[in-house]
């Protein structure tokens, strides 16, 4: 085509040819540069987000050296950097804790194939405690985690059998949190007791009440899971947090009905809104009179004034609200064991309770009573033990499902 | 339009080496050289494309219709309700789709968002422009510059602001009730859904509609009042049809975003119906099912090539008119 074109030499073409090959050769040239960086910066990334040094827990001077691996948000960074840490570091002078974060867990599968590999070669892990939801999962079920009971980790004698139990004999329980029911006290005088009692309360005051969409939020995943339970045995319910359970599944469906039966009743006719932060809003703004929301987000949002002094909580039961407790592990092939297991028993400390229970409003582990008065009176309505866990993963993932064909 | 301009210049560069006409080998190598350091030079681009979106992009079709060993392994053990082909392909996961009500629900109201929005788009991009071609005056400079607000707002920020003002307690409600009437609750709608979409869109359509209009000369125009036609016959046979490709390109841009828009709907819209670009969200990561996700998302691929064909022909349509092919 150009060929037969280039007879006529073009002076416009020449005008513009010119400056844009230079043009041109420089942006290829730019684009190779971009591609080079694009492909380093794909490939697989260590799951640092700190600058420390991860080598291990080379003592110097005397004094030891920890590394605390995160897997979540920077709540639990600012938690364990500003909190945790420096309390613990000063408490022992000489100890040295670094932290790692992965941020949102994003590389947990590569964490866990590290835990894997320097478990089976015997080599350290590079960091000394972790704090991530794998502990008690993969990384528990992989068996690369020191196992703790009250005779290792002493703190440990102070916490609820409950709990430990669900640790799997790897996780160490440090803090807690649960769904509750808040409401607007200034509306309703006496808050519902039972799940049927709040069922009725829905009916009876349609667009009052609010969760989010189970597959946006625990909260509103809590308030779904345990209507479709208020329907099944107890034996079919144990079924759904143990395994994929998927025969099960069908004792679901009553229990949908009934959430799609409320669907009028429920915000502005039938809107869930998307994730636990939204529902919060919906209640600091006085749109709603009740919802389910996280303790530990409920608490920080009334201190930060998002929500009213007026909205209070309670537990309801038969059945309660679904919560969990949160674990750290101890690697096996961990250079530094000890080390992290007396950070461990601080965290399990009544100061190390007290600073999680300011800082980020989780729930402690220990008994109230060995708690400063005020913490004690916060969290008097909440009770760690009475924890009622949710499904497991798979069934969560299609009771999502099932919830967005059958209830909006 | 720039992948034009990139073949003229490939293709016109050994040209000009030709023009001094060495007879013999020399010539032939220099030229040959200048091939070579050409398609290097295209190479990497190419390169990054088909790596990073062209491969992932026919894994994804694949996995889609059961090809789930080779790349596709892991995705295929972790996902939930993976459909594997017995023979070469299946698609049991597009008719697992289709048998559920809520996808062709979804579908519908993805389609009818795109068309809506994107008919608004065009009518108001078109009317601010002809306003500030045939008047200007404060009021349309005012007015396009109101419409190009939205461009320096991020789309979150935008789309949580809209869904505020128009929810149940509300700037406008509240505006409403002062004189004691009840204005309608439009946030978690899909008329929320519109009206979010269409004020994120609007300033490229107004962009393009307003270069569109003001390269048409005042002679035309002129000409056309001295002939006697009135305002609307000028806009409707005169300045639309010589903005037209640009406008053609305003709506395929904008209907090509609408189709597979996340923020905007899941700030503003319902739970039910909901739009697609959410749900491939919501059944990759909430449901496990992403062989799911991919179908939906093959599917919104289909009808977003029906839109960039036109998008195609009226790129083509102007490069002919200026004489480029």
């Amino acid at each position: 085509m150009t060929s037969v074109r280039h007879a006529v030499p073009d002076p416009a073409d020449r005008s513009k040819g010119t400056p844009t090959v230079a043009t041109k050769r420089l942006s290829a040239g730019l684009v190779g540069v971009a591609a080079l960086a694009l492909a380093t910066a794909c490939g697989p990334v260590a799951s640092g987000g700190s600058s420390a040094d991860t080598g291990g827990s080379d003592d110097g001077a005397g004094g030891s050296r920890l590394t605390v691996f995160i897997s979540g948000d920077t709540n639990l960074q600012d938690l364990w950097e500003q909190g945790l840490i420096p309390a613990y570091e000063e408490a022992n002078p000489g100890v040295q804790v670094d932290v790692v974060l992965d941020l949102h867990g994003e590389h947990d599968q590569q964490t866990v194939a590290k835990l894997v590999t320097s478990t089976e070669a015997g080599d350290d892990p590079g960091f000394d405690l972790v704090d991530a939801g794998f502990v008690v999962a993969s990384a528990a079920e992989a068996g690369v985690l020191l196992e703790v009971g009250p005779d290792v980790v002493s703190g440990l004698a102070d916490v609820h059998d409950t709990i430990l139990t669900a640790g799997k004999g790897v996780g160490i329980p440090y803090r807690a949190s649960s769904v509750l029911l808040a409401y607007d006290s200034t509306v309703v005088a006496e808050p519902p007791q039972t799940l049927d009692d709040l069922l009725t309360w829905i009916e009876e005051n349609p667009g009052q009440f609010a969760y989010n969409s189970p597959a946006t939020g625990g909260s509103g995943g809590a308030f779904v899971t345990t209507v479709l339970d208020s329907y099944l045995s107890p034996e079919d319910q144990e079924a759904l947090r143990t395994r994929y359970a998927e025969d099960v599944q069908e004792g679901w469906q009553p229990g949908f009905e009934r959430l799609a039966e409320l669907g009028p009743s429920m915000y502005q006719g039938g809107v869930y809104p998307n994730g636990n932060s939204q529902v919060l809003e919906l209640l600091g703004s006085g749109s709603i009179a009740m919802a389910p929301v996280w303790s530990d987000q409920f608490i920080t949002a009334v201190e930060n004034g998002l929500i009213s002094e007026d909205v209070h909580y309670t537990q309801i039961t038969d059945p309660s609200f679904t919560g969990n407790a949160s674990y750290l592990g101890i690697p096996r092939t961990s250079d530094n064991t000890e080390g992290a297991i007396d950070l461990a028993n601080f965290v399990l400390s009544p100061e190390g309770q007290t600073i999680i229970a300011e800082q980020i409003a989780g729930y402690p582990v220990i008994p109230l009573e060995m708690l400063p008065e005020g913490i004690a009176e916060t969290f008097a309505d909440a009770d760690p033990t009475a924890l009622r866990p949710s499904y497991f993963s798979e069934n969560t993932d299609d009771m999502n499902n099932m919830w967005d064909q059958l209830v909006p | 339009m720039t992948a034009l301009d990139h073949s003229a210049e490939t293709a016109r560069r050994p040209r000009e080496a030709r023009r001094p006409a060495r007879p013999g080998g020399a010539g032939r190598r220099a030229e040959r050289r200048r091939a070579a350091v050409g398609f290097s030079m295209a190479l990497p681009p190419v390169l990054v494309i088909s790596l990073f979106v062209g491969l992932p992009v026919v894994l994804a079709v694949a996995f889609s219709l059961g090809v789930t060993g080779g790349l596709n392994r892991t995705a295929a053990v972790i996902g939930q309700d993976v459909h594997s082909a017995d023979g070469l392909l299946t698609t049991a996961a597009y008719e697992q789709l289709f048998a559920d009500p809520r996808f062709p629900r979804d579908l519908a109201a993805t389609v009818l968002v795109t068309v809506v929005t994107t008919l608004v788009v065009l009518g108001l991009a078109t009317g601010i422009a002809v306003l500030l071609r045939l008047r200007g005056g404060w009021a349309a400079t005012l007015l396009s510059g109101l419409a190009v607000v939205p461009l320096f707002i991020p789309v979150v920020i935008a789309s949580w602001a809209i869904l505020t003002f128009y929810s149940a307690d509300g700037f406008l409600r509240s505006l409403f009730a002062q004189v004691g009437l009840q204005a309608p609750v439009l946030g978690f709608t899909v008329t929320g859904v519109i009206i979010a979409s269409v004020w994120v869109n609007l300033p490229f359509a107004l962009l393009m509609a307003a270069s569109g209009m003001q390269a048409i000369p005042d002679a035309l125009i002129d000409a056309a009042r001295d002939a006697g036609a009135g305002t609307l016959r000028i806009v409707t046979r005169v300045l639309v049809p010589l903005a037209g490709i640009p406008l053609v390109i305003a709506g395929t841009f904008t209907a090509i975003g609408v189709l597979g828009q996340f923020t905007v709907p899941y700030f503003t819209g319902p739970n039910a119906p909901q739009q697609l670009g959410v749900d491939i969200s919501k059944y990759f990561q909430s449901f496990n099912q992403p062989q799911q996700a991919a179908a939906i998302a093959v599917v919104v691929f289909v009808i977003a090539s029906g839109v960039a064909a036109t998008y195609v022909w009226a790129n083509f349509r102007s490069a002919k008119q200026e004489g480029r092919v």
